[in-house]
């Protein structure tokens, strides 16, 4: 089985040039995020049309579609920092993750992003020391136990698989990291707050081939423990490392499937046309 | 052989000419700004050097700098002439007079001709303008940063902000002598102040205002996004994401170009004018009965010291030293704060790339 | 709803946050900050009210002493001074043309100076007869000035009495205030001796007329066309004179001391007004212009040396000089700036003003309009300086508006063959002119703000200045409507009409800064090429 498999995934990565994980069942697991008829606009322009999508739990979920589709503008919804751009509305529809209504009342926009963390397109490690970018989140929520937050740096640096690059250096300015150092760095200052959901807005796009490896592998690390959402514009990369992916095109979701689904045997011509390389 | 025979030869030489000749000319119009200023400078620095330092220990003339101004008399005695100031010469009056009645001569009158403010020194100067630039800066920055964070962190662009923003821009173009008057409509009468500290406070830092807001705002802005963003999707608060990540990088361009808005401060005449200058007063600025008077009272001031000195009274080889003098004391400290802003400014820009 | 979205108790992203007056703690910041932030907003209000509050009184102030000036019957006898005004006028007319005639005959004619004025005998006849002809007429001025200062101080001095009771009302002492007599001026009765010199003036009037007719009919002639041609105009002038006689006499017939001051005189009184005339006997005008076309004359002088040099520099540090120049060069020129400007004024005082008299009176710079001049302190010393003071705001704007040419504008250019001059006079200088224009005109509004080197170097004469000869003017002594303000300021009574008048020449000089402003914005919106 495990060589047909291998045999027809070879034949699809002829045609479409992207190697496809070989195929394993991967279940439901329980809707974390739930996204209903949502439209979003930036003052007149309107940006996203009625997004239904269900996002589930501790799974690697891919946004993937052309330059201005709307996919970084969703994912700047589901952690509310699209509140920080002047005139953003949100026109008709609801996110609910776990079942809270994020914009719903009594929701608080900070607590709200302290559950779901997010990591840049560009690495943004403050210009402090490595050990001060981790704890961060936990400063500013008014934790100061040094055995703690000491156990938290090693715990978060570890789990971003940076511990042992950096271990005899917390204290130097995070500046002085590489590009794929400091873009882990922030992944781990983004774990340290143990968020439930950590949105990638682009993670490897300014990173080299080796670099961007380490950070593929350690999202395949991640999602035991977390939710993830990533957008990416590398097809590779989406095909590599989530599980589901959702294709966004002007502004619409066209077309939301496995993986495998999505690139091997898409439902719709646009999906297909992308994925295959012939616009985009 | 023609040079001008293949394509790339040289332009003519009268082309290359005209070009050298404009070039020359664009030349000597920035060298001769420098060397304009360079003669003021000059100037100020060689003449004024003549009262501020001495030749023999301790090289500078401590009296000068620390002593109330005082009038000058010039008098001829026992066929040498004689310059003393006000106390030193009635303290040579009264020994004179006794010394005569001792030996029982007429006592001798002196012609003296008197200059006023000519000895002495500018001590009361320093420290009323040490004081006014103090106090207006401190409200200044207090009120222009936070003008800034606001602008700059918080607001969303709407009419409102645009209304603020033009405000600024306005005020920066206001000459100094109208928010002199302003200052003494406001301050001094209708808040019945009088010309005093508070009033030229007051009145100062609202002229270096738009100066501050708009350094500030571009300290602000130099910082990158990405700080901010980082921040806020950690979690933290609007305040606590500046208070953490913005300002502690804005702060040092905060400060430097700050520094500007110091030497517009202490260099400014016409705004202290009738709100807080003092043609001259005996009492140092702390000797007030009580903590409150301090507030309300006027100061003497280095540019306004300089103005009365250079207008109130003539000009000769007994004033000159005075004038000077202080000339030499106040460029000297306002040439110090600007250079400082240049140097920093420089540095700042070498050290923060991010 | 699926049973499973039911929020697990981890899942918590409300929070209930300390309020204070209804307000977060994070929002109480922002309104703290917004609120700084309107400070802008708020002591803009609050010049422009107190600038208003403080001169708007102005108005009425100056209606009041129009009509006073008109009641007290100073109108009439400035009818007839003016009169004899013209006529000293003329007389100054006349002694120009006997100095160039005494001019001619010591220099063409080779005659010492007392054969000359032998010669000069029949002429001096004349210009004496013509002289003495207006005696009558001074008389009689000087007279009737007496009569209306009179009628004036009664005036003032009944007005005094109305401020003193006031003053004892409002401090509550009725007995006193009572025991205050309060008088009334009649003007009726009190003009009666002035109007009832009419016909002794029209007697004087018509003599005088006589005399000079007469006078003028015996005028010598004159040694050469040229001079001759003068005494021509001298008759027309004479002529254009005495048409004026009857005009004269109606005005004064027509004279009525009740007739209203319209309120608008006080306006254009004041911004039309020729004389800025101050604690005068007879009475005081506030007319902004000399102070005007003072400040005026001395930006323009300051600009006309500092936009050469500052855009020059501008182009020359941005465009021309090597890095390692750029670097030095630069800030010195914002070091400049930080001059301050009463430093210069006194370096203008005690140096520069010395220095260019000295440059003047050398043989080879009398070609220069204006040189030699014998005032230290004029409109040139204190525009020279103000151009130091503009040069650093200039060049940094224009510098800033050059560099913000794209790059590929420059190089497109280059690469099309065109040499670095080329490039600069029809790429870089066009494409960033609106933004030096911009850093003129901001420049322009920093000059006609400056108070301390006017004040101290421009002279401080307020007269407008004679721009008959041409450039001469520029070396002749002005003075400014900010140093009027600083000069003035400290010695006028507070609420006096002087005090507002200057509150006046505030108010005026903000409106030109704010004008200025909005310009040097319009233009650079308007005329900002898109770039990208």
């Amino acid at each position: 089985m495990v060589t047909a498999t291998t045999q027809r995934s070879m034949a699809t990565s002829t045609l479409f040039a992207i190697k496809v994980p070989p195929s394993q069942d991967l279940g439901t697991n329980r809707t974390l995020i739930e996204i209903e008829n949502l439209d979003f606009s930036y003052g007149p322009k309107q940006a996203l049309y009625d997004i239904n999508l269900k996002l589930e739990e501790k799974r690697v979920t891919a946004f993937i579609g052309p330059s201005g589709c709307g996919k970084t503008t969703l994912l700047r919804c589901l952690n509310r920092m699209n509140d920080l751009i002047d005139g953003t509305v949100i026109g008709r529809g609801s996110i609910r993750i776990n079942g809270v209504d994020i914009h719903g009342r009594g929701v608080d926009s900070i607590e709200l992003r302290k559950r779901v963390g997010m990591v840049f397109q560009k690495s943004n490690p403050f210009p402090k020391s490595i050990y001060e970018n981790v704890i961060y989140g936990l400063r500013i929520q008014g934790e100061n136990d040094k055995t703690r937050l000491d156990a938290i740096v090693e715990k978060s640096l570890r789990g971003a698989a940076l511990w042992d690059e950096v271990k005899d250096r917390l204290h130097e300015s995070g500046l002085g990291l590489s590009g794929g150092q400091q873009q882990r760095l922030c992944i781990a200052r983004a774990i340290a707050v143990e968020p439930e959901v950590i949105l990638m807005d682009e993670p490897c796009s300014a990173l080299d081939p080796v670099a961007t490896a380490k950070i593929e592998e350690l999202i395949q690390e991640l999602r035991s423990h977390f939710t993830i959402v990533i957008v990416t514009h590398n097809m590779q990369q989406a095909a590599r490392c989530s599980d589901r992916t959702a294709f966004f095109y002007l502004g619409k979701l066209i077309e939301y499937a496995d993986t495998r689904t999505i690139f091997m045997k898409p439902a719709n011509s646009q999906t297909e046309a992308y994925v295959s390389g012939r616009f985009g | 052989m023609s040079a001008t025979a293949h394509p790339f030869a040289t332009r003519s030489a009268r082309g290359r000419q005209l070009e050298r000749m404009t070039f020359t000319v664009f030349r000597v119009a920035t060298y001769f700004v420098l060397l304009c200023g360079l003669l003021v400078f000059g100037d100020i620095f060689v003449k004024g050097a003549h009262t501020v330092f001495q030749s023999e220990f301790p090289y500078v003339n401590v009296p000068f700098l620390t002593e109330a101004p005082e009038s000058l008399y010039v008098f001829e005695h026992n066929g040498k002439k004689m310059e003393l100031g006000d106390r030193a010469f009635r303290a040579f009056q009264s020994s004179e007079a006794a010394r005569a009645r001792a030996e029982n001569r007429p006592v001798p009158r002196f012609k003296a001709e008197s200059y006023v403010y000519s000895a002495g020194g500018i001590w009361p100067c320093i420290v009323g303008t040490v004081l006014l630039v103090v106090g207006s800066m401190t409200i200044a920055l207090t009120l222009g940063v936070s003008s800034a964070i606001y602008l700059n962190e918080y607001a969303k662009d709407g009419p409102g902000v645009r209304f603020i923003r033009l405000a600024v821009l306005n005020l920066a173009g206001v000459p100094s002598i109208v928010f002199g008057l302003f200052g003494f409509g406001l301050f001094v009468i209708f808040l019945d102040w009088n010309v005093s500290l508070l009033a030229g406070w007051f009145t100062l830092a609202f002229m270096v205002l738009p100066v501050i807001i708009t350094a500030s705002e571009e300290a602000l802005k130099a910082v990158p996004k990405g700080f901010r963003e980082g921040s806020l999707a950690l979690g933290a608060t609007k305040w606590q994401t500046i208070r953490t990540n913005v300002l502690p990088y804005a702060l040092p361009g905060v400060l430097t170009s700050s520094i500007l808005g110091i030497a517009r401060v202490a260099g400014e005449t016409a705004p202290i004018m009738f709100t807080a200058a003092y043609v001259v007063r005996d009492k140092l600025p702390w000797e007030v009965d009580r903590l409150g008077d301090f507030f309300f009272q006027g100061v003497m001031a280095l540019p306004y010291h300089i103005y009365v000195v250079s207008s109130k009274i003539p000009q000769n080889e007994y004033t000159a030293r005075v004038q000077y003098g202080t000339a030499f004391v106040f460029l000297f400290i306002v040439a110090l704060i600007a250079l400082a802003s240049i140097v920093f400014r420089n540095r700042m820009r070498r050290i923060y790339k991010w | 709803m699926p049973p499973e979205s039911t929020p697990p108790a981890t899942f918590r992203i409300g929070k209930a946050r300390t309020r204070f007056f209804g307000l977060t703690l994070d929002e109480t910041i922002k309104a703290f900050f917004g609120g700084n932030a309107l400070m802008a907003v708020v002591v803009l209000a609050l010049i422009t009210f107190f600038l208003f509050r403080e001169g708007f009184d102005f108005f009425t102030q100056n209606q009041h002493s129009i009509r006073v000036y008109r009641e007290a019957g100073l109108e009439f006898v400035d009818y007839i001074r003016q009169q004899e005004q013209d006529h000293t006028a003329l007389t100054r007319y006349l002694s120009d043309v006997r100095l160039r005639t005494l001019q001619h005959f010591t220099g063409h004619e080779g005659l010492t100076l007392a054969e000359a004025n032998s010669r000069l005998e029949g002429f001096d006849a004349f210009a004496g007869r013509y002289g003495e002809a207006v005696d009558p007429l001074r008389g009689l001025v000087s007279e009737l000035t007496e009569v209306a200062t009179e009628i004036k101080t009664k005036y003032q001095i009944i007005e005094d009495m109305k401020e003193k009771r006031r003053q004892l009302l409002a401090e509550g002492k009725t007995a006193e205030a009572d025991a205050v007599i309060v008088a009334r001026v009649d003007f009726k009765t009190e003009l009666g001796p002035l109007i009832a010199t009419l016909p002794a003036y029209k007697e004087t009037s018509d003599q005088f007329a006589t005399t000079l007719r007469e006078t003028l009919a015996l005028a010598p002639a004159l040694p050469t066309p040229e001079l001759q041609k003068r005494m021509e105009r001298f008759r027309e002038l004479n002529s254009d004179y005495l048409v004026g006689f009857p005009v004269v006499l109606r005005q004064l017939e027509e004279w009525d001391y009740t007739k209203p001051v319209p309120a608008w005189h006080a306006f254009t009184g004041f911004i039309f007004g020729r004389q800025w005339l101050t604690a005068s006997f007879w009475q005081d005008w506030y007319g902004v212009v000399p102070l005007f076309v003072g400040s005026l004359m001395v930006s323009a002088i300051a600009l006309m040396l500092a936009v050469p040099l500052g855009v020059g520099a501008a182009i020359y540090i941005s465009q021309i000089a090597s890095a390692r120049e750029q670097r030095l060069v630069k800030p010195a020129i914002e070091f400049i700036s930080a001059i301050p400007s009463v430093v210069l004024g006194f370096f203008g005082i005690a140096v520069l003003g010395q220095i260019l008299r000295t440059l003047s009176q050398f043989d080879s710079l009398r070609w220069v309009p204006g040189f030699p001049f014998a005032e230290r302190l004029n409109a040139l010393t204190a525009g020279c300086l103000l151009a130091l003071i503009a040069v650093p705001t200039i060049f940094t704007l224009a510098e800033d508006a050059i560099n913000n040419v794209p790059r590929s504008f420059l190089e497109a250019s280059l690469a099309l063959g065109a040499s670095r001059l080329q490039t600069i006079l029809r790429i870089i200088i066009p494409a960033s002119l609106s933004g030096i224009v911009s850093a003129v005109l901001l420049g322009l509004g920093r000059v006609i703000g400056e108070t301390m080197v006017v004040l101290l170097c421009a002279g401080n004469r307020i007269e407008i200045p004679d721009f008959t000869q041409g450039l001469v003017a520029v070396v002749q002594p002005v003075h400014t409507m900010t140093g009027i303000i600083a000069q003035e300021m400290g010695e006028v009574v507070r609420g006096s009409i002087h005090y507002r008048a200057l509150f006046m020449v505030g108010i005026l000089l903000f409106l030109i800064a704010l004008l200025l402003n909005f310009l040097a914005q319009k233009i650079v919106r308007k005329y900002r090429i898109s770039i990208g």
